[in-house]
């Protein structure tokens, strides 16, 4: 019984060993120690902004304008920190004839751009609904099934 | 035989004690552009300073302006590194504090982040850079200053406005360095978003041709007074 037991406890502790082993060394071992962050108050979730507004809304991109050339959410308009003026400029315009809320999105979970953009944004034109993405470009990619 | 489950034990327990530890030798790494520059890079070199290799898996930048490299992907214990950082100057004025976020194949340190300053000189100053009224306010005149700050005079040369419903004028204060402009709105009962293009006589490009703001525009309900 003793040995028994003994040799449960070598076969826990080698298992042990060898799981501890593969996370420390795979090079994409799981992220336990991330942990999901709740929404800012100026973020929204996807399927908020599509149960809220049906998608009705207008989508600012905040990435690098070689990014957004690479793909974008259709009808997506470019305006980024390096941009800005120019970029705001060209979409007064729209801005001026629309009521529709904004949306702002950048390249992820760490990205600050569309944070930096609405604060810009808000200086200049103080729309009642402008919100950022949460989770950015990658969000909307995997909304699509990307 | 029996050493060996408490070997591989204990070598586990010292492998999952082994971190990497990226760091830059300086904390904030400092960009000073000339206001000619369009661009401005630089190289900042970091040491492994922990117990086991580190590779780095991807580098994002928190900013479209700011976009970094290293000079390899795995970093050994002790091992110096340079990375290659790069600021897209553009519109930027002012101090700024941007960040590449690294991410390395080490949960201790999974996200190694490296922090720039960048401090753009502010050639010209236009405050404030949007005037605004509310829909409905008299439709009064207001001021935008505009500040010439750096080292050579520059004058405004003209301004022209994106819409015909504003009225505006500029006059010098003190030649070649302050200059204030007059926007007048024919009407505030629709909403209006435009600029005045100010064109001035820099020898630089990007300052021969500045943009200032007004908007008619909706109270938010929660708004103040502009």
């Amino acid at each position: 019984m003793k040995q028994a037991l003994i040799q449960a406890v070598v076969l826990a502790a080698l298992a042990a060993a060898v799981a501890a082993a593969a996370f420390q060394l795979h090079p994409r071992a799981p992220a336990l120690y991330l942990v999901q962050e709740p929404l800012k108050a100026d973020e929204l979730g996807l399927k908020e902004i599509q149960e809220r507004w049906k998608g009705d809304v207008i989508w600012l991109d905040a990435r690098p304008a070689d990014q957004f050339e690479a793909g974008h959410i259709p009808g997506a308009r470019l305006l980024n920190e390096q941009g800005f003026e120019g970029q705001l400029l060209d979409m007064l315009d729209t801005l001026q004839a629309t009521t529709k809320p904004i949306i702002i999105y950048c390249g992820g979970q760490k990205c600050e751009a569309s944070r930096h953009v609405r604060e810009k944004l808000l200086a200049m034109v103080p729309v009642e609904y402008c919100f950022i993405l949460k989770g950015g470009w990658p969000a909307w990619q995997a909304g699509q099934g990307r | 035989m029996k050493t060996f489950p408490a070997l591989l034990c204990l070598s586990t327990l010292l492998l999952a004690s082994a971190s990497a530890e990226l760091v830059t030798e300086m904390p904030v790494i400092e960009l000073k552009p000339k206001p000619e520059d369009e661009t401005i890079s630089t190289d900042f070199v970091f040491h492994n300073k922990g117990t086991k290799p580190v590779k780095v898996l991807k580098i994002d930048s928190a900013c479209s302006c700011l976009s970094a490299s290293l000079d390899k992907a795995v970093y050994q214990p002790g091992e110096k590194g340079v990375g290659k950082a790069e600021f897209k100057i553009s519109s930027f004025i002012g101090r700024h504090e941007k960040s590449v976020h690294i991410q390395t194949d080490d949960p201790a340190q999974s996200e190694w982040v490296v922090t720039f300053v960048i401090d753009v000189p502010e050639v010209i100053k236009i405050e404030p850079k949007t005037l605004q009224w509310w829909l409905g306010d008299p439709a009064e005149a207001k001021v935008t200053r505009v500040t010439m700050q750096g080292a050579e005079p520059m004058k405004i040369m003209r301004i022209t406005s994106t819409r015909e419903q504003v009225e505006f004028s500029f006059k010098e204060i003190v030649p070649g360095k302050e200059y204030e402009v007059t926007v007048k709105p024919k009407s505030t009962a629709e909403v209006m978003l435009g600029a005045l293009k100010i064109e001035t006589d820099s020898s630089i490009p990007k300052y021969q041709r500045q943009l200032s703001f007004f908007s008619v525009y909706r109270k938010p309900a929660n708004s103040e007074t502009p």
